[in-house]
């Protein structure tokens, strides 16, 4: 909390340089579409500016400000900044903390910059910036982390987010719907697998036909939920899909299997076909 | 200094898909002998420590190194993470990493 009463010295210095910066974006001046993401590093470095001056964009979205978490490999302290090299195992960038002349001396000064050392963990607010073909982060304000289960968190935020942009919100629209709903749908169509990438598409077709069915499925454990959309997705039609099947695509156990195949059969979602191991979706 | 290289997290189950090279593992130090480390990453690991290494037993540990061809690991530096770490986020993460590559992981 300490730290937090720090960001708001922090937060005007970084804001002075930002804006003398954005001088040379179109007036800097969109403050409606600010937006504070958080990414792994690879993602900023797998980013490709089109053109110079282009602005960052990470999954077809805009992003103004990001932040990232990771651990100090290196400490350059330069005359007007100290670069910070920042690496979350995913890859590693720089990271410029502008020194505010004016907030020298004053170690509370909100960068907390003397205090960082290498190996420590990090989170870091800022900007990219790509000069001549690099990037850096120019930071608005770096703090040590002292739960290190922050780290761990922010790579599933960052991962949450990502999915967010890519397949939807948890919980609205059709394809989201599909997944069964709930801030968990990340995980719920982890089970996937590779197939995964077609859900949010595959489910507005069928989702759209049967929704006494979705109704019903709502109220199923999640193994049952999952293992409706798997056979929902797959391409067995009225012959069905094998419990060996479903075991390898949606990476559950024999037994979670048969136990939500037994939930399915009780709501009158699923039948038997071939034999009692192998079950079609009732949607006729 | 090449930016674009990871060290993926991983747990004792993804050993054998890394050998020679860098990963990471979040896990609990079970046993330390000399320069030799025992580490639970959702299944036992051995680890060859280098002299900075400074781990306490039960304590959590973020390990950096390279996978030898027997699957320990050779560390190349290693963080004390004291305690309360939750290892089942941790162990969740590496999960992550390995479903969504692209946003984790180089493949060279």
């Amino acid at each position: 909390m300490a730290g937090y009463g720090g960001y708001g010295g922090g937060d005007g210095g970084g804001f002075m340089s930002g804006s003398q910066q954005g001088g040379s974006q179109a007036g800097g001046s969109k403050y409606a579409d600010e937006s504070l993401r958080p990414v792994t590093i690879k993602q900023l470095l797998d980013w490709e500016e089109t053109f110079p001056g282009a602005e960052l964009a990470i999954d077809g979205h805009p992003v103004t400000q990001v932040t990232i978490v990771g651990q100090v490999r290196s400490v350059k302290p330069q005359p007007t900044n100290i670069t910070y090299r920042i690496d979350d195992g995913t890859g590693a960038i720089d990271v410029k903390k502008w020194v505010d002349s004016e907030a020298q001396g004053g170690e509370d000064g909100g960068s907390g910059a003397g205090t960082i050392a290498p190996d420590a963990f990090v989170r870091v607010w800022g900007r990219l910036k790509s000069l001549g073909g690099k990037k850096h982060v120019s930071a608005n304000f770096i703090r040590q982390i002292e739960d290190f289960n922050e780290v761990n968190y922010h790579l599933l935020e960052a991962t949450y987010v990502h999915l967010f942009f890519t397949k939807g919100a948890p919980g609205s629209g059709g394809g989201a719907k599909q997944e069964g709903g709930g801030g968990d749908n990340m995980f719920v169509d982890q089970g996937y697998g590779a197939g995964g990438g077609d859900v949010a598409m595959g489910g507005a077709g069928p989702g759209g036909g049967n929704s006494a069915m979705q109704a019903r499925l709502a109220t199923c454990s999640r193994n049952a939920q999952i293992m409706c959309n798997f056979i929902n997705n797959s391409p067995g039609g009225t012959e069905g899909v094998n419990l060996h099947v479903i075991a390898q695509g949606t990476r559950m156990s024999v037994r979670d299997i048969t136990n939500a195949a037994d939930e399915l059969l009780g709501q009158g979602i699923i039948y038997t076909t071939q034999d009692d191991e192998t079950w079609a979706i009732l949607d006729y | 200094m090449d930016n674009k290289s990871s060290t993926p997290r991983i747990t004792c189950a993804y050993l054998s898909q890394y050998v020679g090279k860098l990963v990471t593992v979040v896990g609990k130090v079970v046993q330390l002998r000399g320069e030799e480390a025992t580490i639970d990453a959702d299944g036992t690991i051995h680890a060859f420590l280098n002299r900075e290494a400074h781990l306490s037993a039960n304590n959590g540990v973020q390990l950096i190194g390279k996978v030898n061809p027997d699957l320990s690991i050779k560390v190349l530096s290693s963080v004390d993470l004291g305690q309360g770490v939750d290892y089942n986020l941790a162990n969740a993460v590496v999960e992550v990493t390995h479903r969504y590559k692209p946003l984790f992981v180089y493949e060279n």
